[in-house]
């Protein structure tokens, strides 16, 4: 039976209706879905979908290379590969730690880097380093196995490759190439650069499909020093030989052209290989800047300059010696002979503390303090090293009575081997302090370069710079320092033998000292200067005059030859003359 | 149902105005790929320049290490049994 045509008509209108409402419920029921994913859920799931295929990752910025004077490599950053652990999120825990453990032998991996692996997996931590810069072949070995997370990238690592030579200019940087010490600390954030950022995409299965660079990373500068790299074997290696010869505890020794200020060498021993950085704080230290020691003798250029320049003694001046000592406050001060009686000039040639006392003696005291300041003493050089000490200078009003005499022979004031170079150098410019430099250049700035040096000072007249270094050069051809005579060369230079402080019995050792001896050569127009200082040298020659002074001219004679300043012709005639013997010593 | 009848002339020209835009996508597309293809040959390039650079960088270090003056010293000495010149065998040119 069928219905009558308006009931079915009806019936259908009603079906529609409901149908209708229903999916009218149902577009409104996924408009609200989709505006609540859109919206207020948009931001959580944006972070789901990135972190399930987006990384974005630093890319670290090349270090800049270092350089020496003549553009060889000192150290430099090169690309080695660094294995890394990425979790897959389908292994559990257990099974993630069992492909650590058989790593642990190959990378050689210690208990506590096994044990950081593992916090930062318990952590959930999608990124783990197994072993950082590791070579080449170890990290194919790895690779190879086809562990399920393990990765390799590369990272740039410090490389010296002259290892130990220069280690205490140049430094060292940690393992995320950051500088800690030496020049790669004083310039690290010109030798860093700027990190950079990348966005990669990967696939569900982590693979890499696009990656686009969103911060361009910026090269560090690279930095070219003074240093010359021949000129520093040579210091090196006649140091290393002097230390062990004397069996010294340390020694240091700077070479410096004295016009310029530019250091040629700076060397340390014990030294360290910066490959293997750090070293131990005992190696670590750079004995020419960071250690102050008594000076001495050497210091006695600084008591004749001002003794000159005040007016204080002339050349004929005579000084009793005869006793062999003097009293001071006290206390006596002896040279190590008795010298009967010298003029202030034998006084200095002959290195005699009664009579550079003498000398000391007639100097004001505020004229004298202010001499030892004009020539550095008691600041920093201004070096671009860092840590560079100052040294210890006392004002005037601070002097006990037995001060102004220690101070005329080196004592009562401490300074480093540069600040004694700086000294010397004074007198080699006659007159003028052209302050130490280390770094000739920084690539392509101008504002972030090397520290801009002060013009140079006058510190002493010309006239009594020029007496003094007829003096020094006597030193060297009749008197402390005739060790440090190089054949063919007018040289001049000051001998230095200070008594140690004993820490037990807390005065002057008689067993314990610093050699030193600190010069230039030629006389006429200085190519170079060098510092050379020996601690506690164990032979039983310890004096600067037989243990410094030879070293002095060992590396002064190379680097001359290297240098190619030929030798003063009648001078070297008469060396060869005088020792025939030599011509077939081959 | 009566269907208009198309002269040659129009068949012709909707033809070849079918084949113009196939061949114009076609184009599209050929310069569209060629243009994904060149993009991934200059990123292949740019890292093998890239990679290169490094390699040189890499040589250069390799070659400052051959050449450190305590391993030469070492060949001289060991290898070739040279010496440190004495004083009176070195001559200098303005003598």
């Amino acid at each position: 039976m069928h219905l009558p045509i308006e009931a079915y008509r009806k019936k259908v209108r009603k079906r529609t209706r409901i149908l209708a409402f229903l999916l009218t419920v149902w577009v409104i029921g996924i408009f609200f879905r989709l505006v609540d994913l859109q919206v207020f859920l948009h931001a959580g799931f944006k972070t789901q979908v990135a972190k399930q295929n987006q990384d974005r990752t630093k890319i670290l910025p090349d270090r800049g290379t270092i350089y020496d004077r003549n553009g060889k490599i000192l150290a430099r950053s090169i690309p080695v590969p660094s294995l890394f652990y990425s979790p897959p999120a389908e292994e559990s825990f257990e099974l993630q730690m069992k492909t650590i453990r058989r790593l642990e032998e190959t990378l050689g991996l210690s208990a506590k880097d096994v044990e950081k692996i593992k916090a930062r997996l318990q952590k959930k931590s999608s990124f783990a380093w197994l072993k950082r810069k590791v070579d080449a072949a170890t990290a194919e070995r790895i690779i190879a196995l086809g562990l399920n997370g393990v990765f390799s990238r590369e990272e740039p690592k410090r490389f010296y490759p002259q290892a130990k030579l220069a280690a205490h200019v140049l430094g060292g940087v940690d393992i995320d190439d950051q500088g800690q010490s030496g020049i790669e600390l004083a310039y690290d954030a010109v030798l860093r650069g700027k990190e950079g950022e990348v966005l990669i995409l990967r696939d569900v299965k982590r693979r890499e499909y696009y990656s686009e660079v969103l911060v361009e990373p910026q090269s560090g500068k690279d930095i070219t020093l003074t240093i010359d790299e021949n000129i520093q074997y040579i210091a090196q290696r006649e140091l290393e030989k002097a230390v062990l010869e004397n069996r010294a505890d340390w020694a240091t020794a700077i070479v410096s052209r004295p016009d310029s200020g530019e250091i040629l060498a700076m060397a340390s021993c014990p030294g360290f290989d910066p490959n293997a950085y750090p070293p131990s704080s005992e190696e670590e230290v750079n004995r020419a800047t960071r250690y102050n020691y008594e000076p001495g003798s050497t210091f006695k250029i600084v008591t004749a300059s001002a003794a000159l320049e005040n007016h204080a003694v002339s050349l004929n001046d005579i000084f009793d010696c005869s006793e062999g000592l003097i009293a001071v406050a006290g206390s006596p001060i002896r040279d190590h002979k008795r010298f009967g009686l010298l003029t202030f000039p034998e006084a200095v040639v002959y290195s005699s503390n009664v009579g550079m006392i003498q000398v000391g003696q007639r100097l004001d005291p505020d004229a004298f303090y202010r001499t030892i300041r004009n020539f550095g003493f008691g600041r920093r050089t201004g070096l671009d090293l860092p840590a560079e000490e100052a040294g210890r200078l006392m004002p005037p009003e601070k002097w006990s009575r037995r001060s102004l005499p220690a101070l005329s022979i080196g004592y009562e004031i401490s300074a480093t081997a540069i600040q004694i170079l700086q000294a010397i150098n004074v007198i080699a410019n006659r007159g003028l302090l052209i302050g130490p430099k280390i770094v000739s250049a920084v690539e392509g700035s101008t504002v972030s370069g090397p520290k801009k040096a002060e013009p140079p000072r006058r510190v002493i007249s010309e006239k009594t710079a020029n007496t003094l270094i007829k003096i020094l050069e006597q030193v060297i051809i009749e008197g402390t320092g005739q060790a440090a005579r190089i054949n063919g060369y007018t040289a001049a230079g000051k001998t230095g033998t200070t008594q140690k402080i004993d820490p037990q019995l807390k005065r002057y050792s008689s067993f314990k000292h610093i050699a030193s001896f600190v010069g230039f050569v030629p006389v006429e127009r200085p190519a170079i200067s060098v510092i050379v200082v020996l601690d506690d040298p164990q032979k039983a020659d310890h004096y600067g005059g037989q243990v410094a002074a030879p070293v002095f001219r060992e590396i002064s004679s190379q680097v001359l030859r290297y240098l190619r300043v030929s030798p003063q012709k009648d001078l070297m005639k008469a060396a060869l003359m005088a020792n025939p013997g030599r011509e077939g010593d081959r | 149902m009566v269907h208009k009848k198309y002269t040659k002339k129009e068949i012709a020209v909707g033809v070849l105005a079918s084949l113009g835009t196939i061949v114009i996508l076609t184009f599209y597309l050929w310069h569209i790929t060629e243009n994904i293809r060149l993009g991934y040959e200059i990123g292949r390039s740019e890292n093998s320049l890239q990679t290169l650079r490094e390699e040189v960088k890499k040589l250069e270090a390799e070659k400052a290490a051959l050449l450190s003056l305590d391993r030469i010293e070492k060949i001289a000495k060991e290898r070739l049994g040279l010496a440190e010149p004495k004083e009176d065998q070195v001559i200098y040119e303005d003598f």
